[in-house]
């Protein structure tokens, strides 16, 4: 992939995800920094990305129902005792 | 075999089938909050989470006879975990869900991202509050999103576990959950950016007296 061929769509919709996770090859990885270095539009879409990976992990951790497991082993026994 | 979890889980899935009751609660004690969680990102809701959760031991405790231990137990338990929520979901009144079309990033006749006046919300993320705040909407984004990508944002981005063992539960190559990984997180981006433009609170940064 030549330097021109990044443009800020296929930088977006085809490459950022394995930019973010390390998974792209270097030579392209290059590449797509040398686009983000004169591109301030994709430099704030990544940062927008990586803000939205940030607050969908504030979700975490949930609080769990007090009891849960037992009320889990209480179902069970009794559903299973009405099988038998 | 204590630092190895799979191994662990296996032998439990063993004494389980050999009607170990303790190996039951075990089983129940460690996958729980887990079994919770995935299931609320199906519900979204408490009280049908906890009832899928139990619905997801009941069918534990019953077809445990039918794992076939040549394979990963997680990867079978956490589809079986699946398959009680989306029961319980279709049991409900159908949700909307939404084209994810219609949410991805506009570009301009230059290639360039035609929407950056929605950028201003990325430092709200910095403050706690106005973090929460934006958390809370984007899990009801997350609910619109069709199963298939709010499966794959919520166990990796929310849940955090790791791209190749939800390819594995899904049943799915890892470059077909990336590809849906991504459009969820873009369609997410964008809601959010949207969402923030219509309240400015949400992209001003907190100022301490």
């Amino acid at each position: 992939m030549s330097h021109d061929e990044m443009s800020c769509r296929k930088l977006i919709l085809d490459y950022l995800g394995d930019y973010e996770d390390g998974s792209m090859p270097s030579a392209e990885r290059k590449d797509l920094e040398a686009h983000l270095s004169h591109c301030p539009p994709c430099v704030l879409f990544l940062h927008s990305y990586r803000a939205t990976g940030r607050t969908l992990r504030m979700l975490k951790p949930r609080e769990i129902p007090k009891n849960l497991a037992e009320a889990v082993m209480k179902f069970v026994k009794a559903r299973c005792k009405d099988k038998e | 075999m204590a630092d190895d979890p799979n191994a662990s889980d296996l032998e439990l899935v063993r004494r389980i089938k050999q009607g170990d009751d303790e190996a039951f609660r075990e089983m129940v004690e460690r996958y729980h909050s887990r079994v919770y969680s995935l299931s609320y990102g199906v519900l979204h809701n408490a009280e049908d989470a906890e009832e899928a959760t139990q619905d997801t031991f009941l069918t534990l405790y019953r077809k445990i006879g039918t794992f076939d231990e040549t394979k990963k137990f997680f990867s079978w338990f956490y589809r079986v975990a699946l398959n009680s929520a989306y029961s319980r979901a279709r049991r409900r009144r159908p949700g909307i869900t939404v084209s994810l079309d219609d949410y991805a990033p506009r570009f301009g006749g230059d290639g360039t991202e035609a929407s950056p006046q929605y950028q201003a919300w990325v430092s709200g993320v910095e403050d706690d509050v106005i973090a929460r705040d934006l958390a809370r909407r984007a899990e009801g984004f997350i609910a619109e999103l069709p199963d298939t990508y709010r499966d794959a944002i919520w166990m990796v981005d929310v849940e955090e576990m790791k791209p190749a063992d939800v390819a594995e539960i899904l049943e799915i190559s890892l470059p077909a959950l990336k590809s849906r990984l991504h459009r969820a997180r873009l369609f997410v981006r964008q809601k959010l950016a949207e969402a923030a433009s219509r309240a400015p609170a949400l992209s001003e940064r907190r100022v301490a007296p």
